[in-house]
């Protein structure tokens, strides 16, 4: 991404307490007409101006590439995997990077080599479902004194998307069409006996999670427990009573992942969409994202 | 490339707190010279108890307890101090207090803090001290608080010593130009309001108004500097030795001499102006807080701020304070050819007890001479034939002790022979004076001034004679011959290369002292030293009025001259930014330009490349959208990934590369 306009150049806060010094110094050098103090006062004041073009040079070649953001259940956070890259033929110290807008989640790459790239993950929390524009970004530097901060601001029409927060007391419907009960595979599903494990679904609960394993250094694991298996499920967003939509759709989105946890073909109904029962993560993500960009007032909702 | 959040602040990193301890140990030598000596001593603990408890986490922690601290080295620095007002306790309190925050930091937010701390540390320095060893300790002080800063900075990045270090030079070095800008031409506004610091230490100089035996053999071992002189105008340095004129003594009681409680002012007619030979000197004195200005002998121009008394000498106005840097003219012709009855009657005024013994000695040459010349000469054949003897440590002497040092002991330093000689005349009836001054000065010939010791304080005499008017008697002269043409050390190196003299230090020391090398360094200090006194220190708000007009730029008024150097500054650091985006601006690499070209090109042919797609993906996307092409297109691909990803790319290849795509679409 390019920058989107010259950079801007603002004082910090210590610049307060420098200028304090610097009153001092003034004040101490005239009213005793001292040339040495009037040597340390122009020091620092010089040093000071010369620092402000290598604040901004520091951002000069800098330049930040998104690449996209894993969906997270509201509340959770947001991770946007950043690259930032250094074209100029000199170091670059002291980056920070922030969504534009929030000041407090600065992260900072200390140093970028002439030619290189750094990768960084942004943090910000998730807060309502849907689908949400990135906006702009911020590159921000201090580098070297900390008086001044320059920034850049990066423009982003890229989007992440926010599932509904899986929230509910109902129990998974058992309705729908039982599956005979012929089959000779494992049930899987929240029972007593182990049956193997599974990778973990984001979102569901960690409490099957095979931390041993990831303690050997493996993936996250779901450690998976027989059960009897029951047939599919509709997960019917006008079968449910609430009136409150979002209420309707993290309930819809709570019973989504048990589902998928239970590896119990699922499909999911909403008004003007429907989805096809069947179990999997793509599935699994295309249910949750049909929640996520569920739009209240489409025809046929409560 | 070390990755780390902004909300990670719980300890202060060590390798800029390095850093910053190690300016704030330059700042300490100019403390130890003049603060209580526990300040800085504790200053130093706040530093090293750092070190130890922030890898611990421990820290100061409670209010109260940093409100007791406090209180309690007010209460101290009032005990050693008995005031709270004056710049050494007000220092000393805010270096106290700068431990304690020491002690308390503990995120690296307080980090800008601390630095700014040290450079307010670095201006106190300044008020105890400005002389150059001190403002060269400051100055390193004031370049390794910004290293630490730019250290703070880094972070994590590669290097610890060299790379901030050199951040800060340049810095510093591309700051230069525009410190000397401010300097020279930012207008020194003052505020109207001065404070003036008691000076504690100013009275500690050796020249008082009085001249008793002692006085100044004390002193000769001080290599505190009392001025330094330079000649402008070639040719007119002093042939003789140089007597640098101070205060004349009129008051006599025997041993000991004193100035007049208050000097009358005299004014120098025109036509007096002496028709010889002057000397234009132009002095730069150090402080010593009295009103004591020094000039060749005899001075007939005044400087500004200064009044000509009686007795042919400057004395200041005001009390030097401050260093000054003055221009006298002197003549060693210029003498007064009448002395007034009451002046004649001052000049012969004898103590009240004089030994008849002594009153005898002065009437046997009274006796034996007819004029005043050949008394004067029995009275230094009397000194030279009767084994008297010329010594820094000559013993003690009262002030009536004048029979003691003329019969039995005869040993004294310069002010025994002076008193002793001026008192014989007067009671040989020739109106006698002492005038107490330096003699010589040691000549830098790298800097081409001489330098005058506290070492050197001297005494003479001078005696009335009707032809000749004041005339200059140096009875030390005839003790120790050759001292007058000399500065005491090295007159004193000479007596004790010759064995005259038992040497003052160990041989190796001496010896260390006399070495060239040693001799070169000292004269080129000491030329900085001056450098720094007359061309920094002497450049204060008079003095850039005096220049700016010189180069005609003072009648604008300090309004135009600020917007002019902040212009002149502006357009500096503009040319630093477009010099420093030319040096790192990204180097152009020509494969993917021309690659760059090739997509052009063929996006005019309706194959457009996304930006997500890689070029052999875009190739094989390509070739199936221009069947026709796709042989050139799949060519053209194939060196570009050849060339972008191999180590060294091949010139032949780069060759054949430009001409494909020049070619393509052709």
């Amino acid at each position: 991404m390019k920058a989107k306009r010259l950079p801007l150049v603002y004082p910090t806060a210590s610049f307060a307490g420098l200028l304090f010094v610097l009153g001092t110094m003034w004040y101490a050098a005239s009213s005793q007409n001292s040339p040495a103090v009037y040597l340390l006062l122009f020091a620092l004041t010089a040093v000071f101006l010369v620092s402000i073009p290598h604040t901004l040079i520091n951002l000069a070649g800098v330049r930040v590439a998104l690449e996209s953001a894993q969906p997270a259940f509201a509340g959770q956070e947001v991770s946007l995997p950043v690259e930032i890259s250094n074209s100029s033929r000199a170091t670059r110290h002291g980056i920070e990077l922030a969504l534009s807008g929030s000041n407090r989640d600065r992260e900072r790459i200390d140093y970028i080599p002439a030619d290189k790239a750094a990768r960084m993950t942004l943090r910000f929390p998730a807060r309502r479902r849907g689908e949400h524009e990135i906006g702009a970004l911020r590159l921000t530097s201090v580098y070297p004194l900390g008086f001044i901060r320059v920034s850049k601001k990066f423009a982003s029409a890229q989007t992440y998307i926010v599932y509904p927060k899986p929230e509910g007391d109902l129990q998974l419907p058992s309705n729908g069409t039982s599956i005979p009960r012929n089959s000779l595979q494992a049930e899987i599903g929240e029972g007593d006996d182990f049956a193997g494990v599974r990778a973990y679904v984001s979102g569901e609960s960690q409490r099957h999670i095979d931390w041993k394993a990831v303690a050997r250094g493996q993936p996250l694991m779901t450690k998976q427990f027989a059960a009897e298996r029951e047939g599919f499920v509709h997960l019917d967003f006008s079968a449910l009573r609430f009136a409150n939509v979002e209420e309707r759709l993290s309930q819809l989105a709570l019973w989504v992942i048990e589902a998928e946890r239970a590896r119990r073909p699922y499909g999911l109904r909403l008004p003007g969409t429907e989805i096809r029962p069947a179990v999997g993560q793509v599935h699994f993500h295309q249910c949750l994202r049909a929640l996520s960009l569920f739009q209240v007032g489409t025809p046929g909702s409560a | 490339m070390s990755m780390s959040r902004s909300k990670r602040d719980r300890s202060i990193p060590r390798r800029p707190l390095l850093w910053l301890a190690a300016a704030l140990l330059f700042t300490l030598p100019p403390m130890f010279r003049s603060l209580a000596i526990w300040v800085p001593c504790l200053f130093l603990l706040a530093l090293a108890m750092k070190f130890w408890m922030e890898p611990r986490g421990y820290r100061l922690r409670f209010a109260i307890f940093k409100l007791m601290l406090a209180a309690v080295a007010v209460l101290i620095i009032f005990a050693s101090y008995n005031s709270l007002k004056g710049i050494e306790p007000a220092v000393s309190l805010l270096v106290v207090l700068i431990s304690l925050k020491v002690l308390e930091a503990h995120t690296a937010r307080e980090f800008q803090v601390m630095v700014l701390m040290g450079w307010v540390i670095c201006l106190c320095g300044f008020f105890l001290s400005q002389d150059f060893a001190a403002a060269l300790c400051l100055l390193s002080a004031f370049a390794l608080l910004l290293v630490a800063l730019i250290q703070f900075h880094r972070a994590a990045s590669p290097g610890a010593l060299w790379p901030p270090l050199r951040t800060a030079c340049k810095l510093l070095a591309q700051a230069a130009p525009l410190i000397v800008l401010l300097f020279v031409l930012f207008p020194r506004i003052g505020t109207g309001f001065r404070f003036e610091f008691r000076d504690l230490r100013a009275a500690g100089t050796g020249f008082s108004d009085r001249l008793s035996p002692g006085s100044i053999a004390s002193l000769a071992n001080s290599s505190d500097i009392a001025f330094r002189a330079e000649f402008p105008g070639s040719n007119t340095r002093p042939i003789g030795p140089m007597y640098w004129r101070g205060a004349v003594m009129w008051h006599c009681d025997g041993m000991e001499w004193r100035v007049p409680y208050a000097p009358a002012s005299i004014s120098r007619a025109p036509n007096q102006s002496p028709s010889g030979i002057t000397i234009r000197q132009r002095i730069t004195l150090a402080p010593h807080g009295a009103r004591w200005m020094f000039a060749l002998d005899r001075p007939f121009e005044t400087p500004r701020g200064a009044m000509l008394v009686r007795g042919d000498y400057i004395r200041s106005v005001q009390p030097i304070r401050k260093t000054r840097r003055y221009e006298v003219v002197s003549s060693p012709e210029v003498t007064r050819n009448d002395l007034t009855p009451y002046e004649r009657k001052e000049a012969l005024e004898l103590p009240a007890s004089i030994s008849p013994a002594v009153r005898e000695l002065a009437q046997s040459w009274v006796a034996q001479n007819s004029n005043s010349r050949a008394i004067i000469n029995s009275a230094l054949q009397f000194f030279r034939t009767q084994g008297f003897r010329y010594s820094l440590s000559p013993g003690e002497y009262k002030k009536d002790d004048l029979e003691q040092f003329l019969f039995h002991r005869r040993v004294g330093f310069c002010e025994h022979y002076a008193a002793s000689f001026g008192t014989l005349m007067r009671l040989a009836g020739i109106p006698a004076r002492v005038v107490v001054g330096y003699l010589g000065g040691e000549y830098n010939d790298l800097g081409d001034f001489f330098l005058v010791r506290q070492a050197d304080t001297h005494a003479w005499c001078e005696v009335w004679l009707p032809e000749s008017g004041w005339t200059r008697v140096d009875p030390t002269n005839i003790v120790a011959p050759g001292r007058a043409s000399l500065d005491l050390n090295s007159f004193l190196e000479g007596r004790i290369a010759s064995g005259q003299m038992e040497p003052r230090r160990s041989a190796f020391l001496a010896r260390l002292a006399r070495s060239a090398i040693f001799t070169n360094i000292r004269l080129a200090w000491e030329t900085l030293n001056y450098q720094w006194d007359t061309r920094l220190l002497g450049f204060d708000a008079d003095v850039q009025d005096v220049f700016l007009s010189s180069i005609g730029i003072a009648n604008h008024g300090p309004y135009f001259l600020i917007v002019e150097v902040l212009a002149i500054a502006v357009v500096m650091l503009v040319i630093y930014f477009g010099w420093m985006q030319l040096r790192t601006r990204s180097r152009v690499n020509p494969v993917k330009v021309l690659y760059e070209r090739f997509c052009r090109k063929i996006a005019c042919l309706g194959a457009q490349r996304h930006p997500w797609e890689g070029p052999s993906d875009f190739s094989m996307r390509a070739a199936q959208l221009l069947p026709h092409e796709s042989e050139r297109i799949r060519q053209i691909s194939n060196t570009y990934i050849s060339l972008r990803y191999a180590p060294e790319p091949d010139a032949i290849m780069l060759d054949t590369f430009a001409k494909e795509v020049s070619a393509f679409g052709r």
